[in-house]
């Protein structure tokens, strides 16, 4: 339960924080290694402490910002790690373990209760693919963003950007298509629950909305490839919409009365 | 209407600045009419115009693309560079239903002439979809002839979402959400629209039994003078009475007796299943602080039951609160005009469908609770459904395509998504 937590996000904490150190300051292959293996036992912690959170309250822990922040730190350490094994990318593995311990520091900073009460409209079949699919997708355009950060800021030449760029492109397609299924499963969803499939909800809006800035930046890069600099604004940007969409919605005048805000 | 505002700069290969300003004008356009109409509520047409009109658009889209696929305007349509510019101008009219509160009385005149509280029922917003449809249609055409199986993809995602701003444009008027209140062992045939119009439904249905299960409830400390629960860093806190023993708020709880269904008699309380139980616990309450022991009852209290707290010092009580409904269900028994009944139960996110209508659950009495005697249903029709999630489904097929083969190759000139 949530009163466990501070224990295990401080191992996964360590475990991320070697492994970034690691990553960063060394070139050696046996180093790597070890802080790949790190990354994981990080990653290992928050499973073993997600699958006890799980049985303990009976239902998905899926409900609360809190619960989707827990998705989200595994998701993005997850892809970093991935990406790592297949692309070897230091840097990202390292963005992206920093991300992560960003937002477990915001779970340690914002104790939750752990409410077991699910209310009949989440219960639902749809409500695990709906919410897993849509932090997945956050976590891979999270990633896309911390690439277009780093291609913004730390301006790799005309010549390097190209390893970057096409790594920024395949988050991104890959981030996007699940953020199109995240969105039609919720619609779908919505039908079942609420008679009707799409009901301009602030919630939904919003989730629209981002979804339209991740059309443009597909499509931006479509015909224009080697404006780099602008895709990566335009890159950063999204995320920033993505971000309003997952935690600003709740604090929106617009939204006061949303059906999808839960909790906090 | 977007084509007299390109002709005069059609005869060469679109630009932005073409893009932009057709894109630019559809929205000036929209808002003027919508001014000019004294911020109306716009509606589409019902059945069977809707059906016509879209045929007609349909037809006439096919037609411009036999007769002048390479008209240079044609052309454009199915540019990037005129795609952006229109997905950044609907994105700005979402973007203004996102920060202004939508489906509510407008608070000034600007925001009522503009119409801009029910964003979606506007011209500048009808406007805009209807040149989406115009683009995503001009690309599909183009990208089925010839057909070649490398644009599979792009066929899934353009078309999908042509499709589902298609139906849901066209189908929005044919919609009919509806109310009925139905309350135990009545039959109920007439329901209302959300204006409040009465209408006459094609079956009634019997409420033989409206049932909720709930949670076990919730505890949390009050206090005394106020009558406000007791917030711990802006949070409540809670716990759930589903263990014998736990801490809140550093009182140390030990549950003696807990009675899902119950009702006072004299100073205890016992098992009771009649209108107005619920729910009590005998509970002994340790301080550590003071090292004292109280014992006695709570009670959650219903709407005929006031609650019993428990008084644990002059500043403080434990409470009980109103259980959460974990789920709601009515059971129907369903008589068609056409002869057919039906039996059936249904509970949120579990709906039953009938001659053309789906009946979901809603809501009941919450004062009342589980003791209410009325269930509010929604009965839903809505004969554009099956090509909205056509659309849907070619959508997600379409994200399956995004997923599978990602960026497009050599400038996305083939094989793209």
């Amino acid at each position: 339960m949530w009163l466990d937590f501070p224990i295990y996000a401080s191992a996964a904490f360590v475990c991320w924080l070697a492994a970034s150190g690691l990553f960063l300051s060394s070139g050696k292959k046996m180093l790597n290694q070890l802080a790949a293996g790190f990354s994981f036992a990080g990653i290992a912690f928050l499973l073993v402490f997600i699958t006890i959170l799980w049985t303990h309250i009976h239902r998905p822990p899926m409900r609360t910002l809190g619960e989707t922040r827990l998705w989200y730190a595994i998701f993005l350490s997850g892809i970093g790690l991935v990406s790592y094994l297949r692309w070897k990318y230091k840097w990202l593995v390292s963005y992206s373990l920093g991300l992560a311990m960003v937002f477990l520091i915001i779970n340690l900073q914002h104790p939750e209760t752990y409410d077991k009460t699910l209310m009949p409209a989440l219960q639902s079949p749809w409500f695990i693919p709906h919410v897993i699919v849509y932090i997945f997708a956050y976590a891979m355009l999270g990633a896309s963003s911390l690439v277009a950060l780093r291609n913004l800021f730390f301006a790799p030449t005309e010549k390097t950007i190209k390893g970057p760029i096409q790594m920024a492109d395949n988050l991104v397609y890959l981030g996007f298509s699940f953020l199109t299924l995240g969105l039609l499963f919720g619609a779908l969803w919505a039908k079942d629950a609420w008679g009707h499939y799409w009901t301009w909800d602030p919630k939904e809006t919003w989730a629209f909305i981002t979804w339209m800035f991740y059309l443009v930046y597909i499509h931006y890069r479509f015909r224009h490839a080697n404006e780099h600099k602008k895709a990566m604004a335009v890159l950063a940007v999204s995320f920033a919409v993505l971000l309003i969409c997952w935690f600003g919605v709740n604090y929106l005048p617009s939204a006061e009365n949303s059906v999808h805000v839960y909790s906090e | 209407m977007s084509n007299e505002e390109s002709r005069k700069t059609g005869v060469h290969r679109w630009s932005y600045r073409e893009g932009t300003m057709v894109t630019a004008a559809i929205l000036l356009l929209g808002f003027a009419l919508q001014a000019a109409s004294g911020g109306i509520v716009l509606r589409i047409a019902g059945f069977p115009w809707n059906m016509l009109a879209g045929l007609a658009f349909l037809g006439l889209l096919i037609l411009v693309f036999v007769i002048r696929p390479k008209h240079s305007i044609v052309k454009g349509l199915g540019s990037v560079k005129a795609a952006l510019p229109a997905i950044l101008g609907f994105t700005f009219l979402v973007l203004l239903m996102g920060f202004v509160k939508q489906d509510v009385e407008p608070k000034n005149t600007l925001v009522k002439l503009f119409g801009l509280t029910h964003l979606v029922k506007t011209w500048p917003f009808i406007l805009i979809n209807l040149y989406l449809m115009i683009l995503l249609g001009i690309i599909t055409i183009k990208r089925l002839t010839p057909f070649n199986f490398k644009n599979a993809g792009f066929f899934l995602n353009h078309f999908g979402l042509f499709l589902v701003l298609f139906s849901t444009t066209l189908g929005s008027s044919d919609m009919q959400r509806l109310t009925m209140n139905c309350y135990e062992n009545q039959t109920e045939s007439h329901a209302v629209d959300a204006s409040g119009k009465m209408i006459e439904m094609p079956f009634s249905i019997k409420l033989v039994n409206f049932s909720i299960d709930e949670f076990r409830p919730k505890v949390t400390i009050v206090d005394n003078k106020s009558g406000q629960i007791v917030l711990n860093k802006g949070k409540a806190q809670l716990e759930m009475m589903d263990r014998d023993s736990f801490t809140i708020a550093s009182y140390h709880i030990k549950v003696e007796q807990f009675l899902e269904s119950s009702g006072k008699s004299e100073d205890f309380y016992i098992k009771k299943n009649e209108s107005g139980s619920a729910p009590s616990a005998k509970v002994t309450v340790n301080n550590p602080t003071d090292k004292t022991e109280i014992s006695g009852w709570i009670f959650s209290g219903s709407y005929s039951k006031p609650p019993e707290m428990l008084q644990l010092n002059e500043s403080f009580s434990l409470a009980m609160l109103p259980p959460e409904p974990q789920k709601f269900s009515s059971e129907l028994n369903i008589q068609t005009k056409t002869g057919k009944n039906r039996s059936t139960v249904i509970e949120v996110n579990m709906p039953y469908s009938i001659e053309g209508w789906t009946i979901y659950q809603t809501n009941y009495n919450t004062e009342m609770g589980r003791w209410s005697n009325l269930s509010v249903l929604e009965l839903v029709r809505d004969p554009w459904l099956p090509l909205v999630y056509m659309g849907i489904f070619l959508m997600m097929a379409g994200a399956a395509f995004l997923f599978i083969t990602g960026k497009p190759k050599n400038g996305g000139i083939e094989h793209v998504a």
